[in-house]
């Protein structure tokens, strides 16, 4: 009992910190989207911009206001979940691009739901032939993959598989205001390339982790009890890897968050990342500074949950932690 | 709205001064105000070596309209480059994407045919009359109805008119418009008429209704907010569903003036960030056309089967920007030197791939007036460039040359220019910014800078960015010494042509010689299309796609 309690305190600790994080990181990208070049009146007024229409501009988007009256209207508002006013469309930010956040999330999910299980499998198959010819070969491929950068697979993808050898798949994506998920044919290799990217790493820190585990006493214990490899596999070994297998999975969904942006740009598919470098462009700094907290929450909750799910599958910290 | 930049892609055409002659086509006069170009002159094919060789006359249209009816129907997808600072606006443009779409749901009271003559073809008015240069009387055609069924009346003209001259909306056509007219120099005669006071002798205005941005829109107009509904004009196509950054949907125009036009059902305007993803969309069949394609795609289009490109020659131009009130720029021999140290040729292949054609330092070059082909060529001369920079004491200069990131060929264009620099013993360091930090508080100020454009007529590009008062005042032009001003002015006021072009002449002699600008070449539009879309003319042409199939009513696919 005292154990679950001490697990509750645990996550609850790991909350308020990622809360924290993120406060400091609202300060930071506050500061400095402050700090860009060219104050956005200028910039939206272009050469027309007289001293009095920046300054009426100026009043109009609230800039004329101090410093740290702007960072508390702005927090309180992503708080409440009213991020204010695109600066260049003149709508609220929800309406203007929720939907492509909305869309570059489930790329994101896409891409984990797809690459996660995959990856388990391939590095427990690998684990458990361990120096065998498929091990060999799938561990030196996946490495080749790993090197190569994301935007390089998605070109050959494009190339393979849509324009010049066969015409199979959508070379780009084209959801006009429909849903990703009314479309599924379009985001194959959009997603692919996500999974391309972080199948190698995901495989390979479960095979690392699993012959670590297959090698240990109460595996061989298992064994000798008599239980088939499979279980032993799945259900012995298996349980006591995923420590490190969530951390990297982690990390690789936080990947993809940056990830997403060059897929994106790849595959023309309507997300964060195109909103995200045309609002740097035109200094719409309520965008901007929306889809970085965005971005950081990703990273944030992620981080999160693998530290949770870590705790739970270690029956070692588990304890300490009580 | 809000766009730190100007829109750039001002009304282009391309033919040069030789071509005109040679075709027998010199006929327009060069005045001033008209941001407008004829999108229908005959066809030239792009030289790279800027002889301005190309065949005259012939209308080459790879895919002309042949004989029979065209077939109806069908939904048109084009590729277009643009984000999400899309807007649609029946007057205002920022980007390409922009302009693809305006075309398709607004048009302007007149044109230039072919021959750059002013008619009203694919336009509004019946005729307007010049009374007097200050005095003209604009009255449209019978029958022109908006996208909602109301007919088109002198009210819509005079708001129309009065949108531009709105300095808070700031559209595009305004600019030129503010200083030669004011909203009580506009009168109805009756429903169709509409009589037009300038505040000066403008002998070209007829020019300046000609531009794809000065439309008509319905009074009480507004720019896009939302509802589709009340994008309201008199084009082809009217829009039916717009999603910002990524596409528009335009449906058939059954009020369509020009009887039979246009032939789709629908057109799809889709927006790419990229030009490479644009390229693959069009060879995976997922789009029929893409505007405005890079240099290096030309290759794998025409190495496609069922694909083509449109290359056609067109008069935008990047430059090089000296400001000639700023040192060591003050010097005219400084400026000279810089003009000598450009291998044109090169330029054109290292910037534009070779899809362009050089160009002697002067603008405008459609323009019957353009002096660039009369004049002596500029070429490379280093040994000369060393011996005015030695006698100007700047043989060791050192200079920091500003271009942005975000505009394709100027980081090229610099760098080019600060390996040729290194031959003269001078050292030009090629800065490239962040296109935000470029065209911000800095923008026309700096001492040595690029910026790009489209091609207006030569007293026009003078309004634009040759003088004190020009919104654009690249180089700083002119010195205090010139009498430019004066000419300038005294051109706008001259009615004859052939008095004009004593002073144009003048003028572009003065900057030939002693000008702050180095114009290297001409840049070609480039455009891609699978050979289902017919109706594609390639021809010297002021916007992409044979200017969008003038908003997509000449197009269809074949059977």
């Amino acid at each position: 009992m005292s154990n679950s309690w001490g697990v509750v305190r645990f996550i609850v600790r790991r909350v308020l910190l990622g809360v924290i994080t993120l406060f400091i990181v609202s300060i930071i990208v506050f500061a400095a989207t402050q700090a860009l070049p060219s104050d956005p009146a200028t910039a939206m007024l272009g050469r027309d911009a007289t001293d009095a229409s920046v300054a009426a501009l100026s009043e109009k988007l609230g800039l004329d206001r101090p410093v740290i009256t702007q960072y508390t209207d702005w927090l309180g508002g992503i708080v409440r979940g009213d991020p204010g006013e695109s600066f260049n469309a003149r709508q609220p930010i929800l309406d203007y691009i929720g939907s492509r956040v909305v869309n570059s999330l489930f790329l994101l999910v896409l891409a984990s739901v797809v690459s996660i299980p995959l990856s388990l499998v391939l590095g427990a198959v690998q684990a458990r032939r361990r120096d065998s010819a498929f091990d060999q070969v799938s561990s030196f491929s996946m490495l080749g993959l790993a090197s190569i950068p994301e935007f390089v697979v998605g070109v050959i993808l494009v190339i393979m598989f849509s324009t010049r050898l066969w015409n199979w798949l959508p070379a780009v994506t084209q959801i006009g205001t429909d849903r990703p998920w009314q479309h599924m044919d379009q985001m194959i290799l959009p997603t692919a390339t996500l999974v391309l990217g972080a199948v190698p790493y995901i495989s390979r820190v479960t095979r690392a982790a699993l012959i670590e585990v297959l090698e240990s006493d109460y595996v061989e214990m298992a064994r000798l009890k008599g239980a088939p490899e499979r279980t032993v596999l799945w259900r012995h070994a298996m349980p006591n890897s995923l420590g490190p297998v969530f951390q990297v999975i982690a990390l690789n969904i936080a990947y993809f968050a940056g990830g997403v942006i060059v897929v994106e740009y790849l595959f023309n598919y309507p997300g964060i990342g195109g909103a995200l470098q045309a609002s740097v462009r035109v200094r719409d700094i309520p965008v901007i500074q929306f889809l970085v907290m965005v971005l950081a929450a990703v990273y944030v909750v992620t981080n999160l949950v693998a530290d949770v799910a870590t705790i739970l599958v270690t029956p070692r910290l588990r304890t300490r932690v009580s | 709205m809000a766009q730190q930049r100007r829109p750039i892609w001002i009304p282009a055409h391309a033919l040069s001064r030789r071509q005109l002659l040679v075709g027998g086509t010199a006929t327009a006069a060069a005045l001033a105000l008209a941001a407008c170009g004829s999108d229908e002159t005959t066809s030239s094919s792009a030289t790279t070596d800027g002889a301005a060789t190309g065949t005259t006359g012939a209308a080459t249209g790879t895919t002309a309209a042949a004989a029979g009816t065209p077939k109806q129907g069908g939904i048109l997808r084009v590729g277009t480059l643009g984000g999400a600072n899309d807007l649609i606006d029946g007057q205002q443009i920022v980007s390409k994407a922009d302009i693809a779409r305006i075309v398709a749901g607004w048009e302007s009271l007149l044109n230039f045919d072919p021959d750059y003559n002013v008619v009203n073809t694919d336009a509004l008015a019946e005729e307007v009359e010049a009374k007097a240069a200050d005095l003209y009387v604009v009255r449209l055609k019978e029958g022109l109805l908006f996208h909602d069924g109301k007919p088109v009346t002198a009210d819509d003209v005079i708001y129309s008119f009065n949108r531009m001259l709105d300095p808070d909306l700031a559209v595009f056509g305004g600019a030129a418009l503010r200083p030669i007219l004011e909203s009580k120099g506009l009168s109805k005669i009756d429903e169709r008429t509409v009589q037009i006071q300038l505040l000066q002798l403008v002998s070209n205005f007829k020019e300046a209704l000609c531009a794809y941005t000065t439309c008509i829109v319905p009074a009480g107009y507004a720019r896009f907010d939302g509802d589709p509904t009340t994008q309201i004009g008199t084009g082809p196509y009217k829009l039916q569903e717009f999603e910002v950054g990524v596409q528009s949907i335009h449906v058939r125009n059954e009020n369509y003036w020009d009887a039979g036009k246009p032939y789709f059902d629908e057109v799809h305007i889709i927006d790419f960030a990229d030009g490479d993803a644009m390229i693959n969309a069009l060879v995976a069949d997922q789009i029929d056309c893409a505007g405005d394609i890079p240099s290096t795609a030309v290759d794998v289009l025409t190495g496609t089967d069922g694909y083509s490109v449109l290359n056609a020659a067109g008069g935008g131009w990047l430059t090089i920007s000296m400001a000639v009130d700023q040192e060591p720029f003050t010097d005219v021999r400084v400026r000279q030197a810089m003009r000598l140290i450009v291998d044109r040729p090169a330029m054109v292949d290292e910037v534009l791939g070779g899809y362009g054609r050089i160009a002697n330092d002067l603008y405008s070059p459609l323009d019957a007036v353009y002096l660039g082909d009369d004049l002596p060529q500029r070429e490379q001369d280093i040994e000369a460039a060393k011996a005015l920079l030695k006698e100007a004491g700047q043989e060791n200069l050192e200079i920091d040359l500003f271009a942005p990131n975000d505009t394709a060929g100027l980081p090229e264009m610099v760098q080019a220019f600060s390996t040729m620099a290194a031959e003269a013993g001078i050292t030009v360091n090629a800065v490239v910014l962040d296109g935000g930090t470029y065209w911000g508080d800095e923008y026309l100020k700096r001492t040595f800078a690029v910026d790009y454009w489209g091609t207006r007529n030569f007293l026009a590009q003078v309004a634009a960015s040759s003088l004190p008062t020009a919104p654009y005042p690249d180089d700083h032009w002119p010195p205090a010494d010139s009498t430019f001003i004066d000419d300038y002015n005294a051109a706008l006021a001259e009615v004859d042509d052939a008095k004009r072009k004593v002073i144009t002449d003048k003028m572009q002699t003065e900057l030939y010689e002693e000008g702050g600008l180095i114009i290297p070449f001409f840049q070609n539009q480039l455009d891609g299309y699978h050979n289902r879309v017919q109706g594609l003319v390639e021809r010297a042409n002021t916007l992409n796609l044979d200017h969008y199939g003038r908003g997509y009513k000449n197009l269809y696919f074949s059977e």
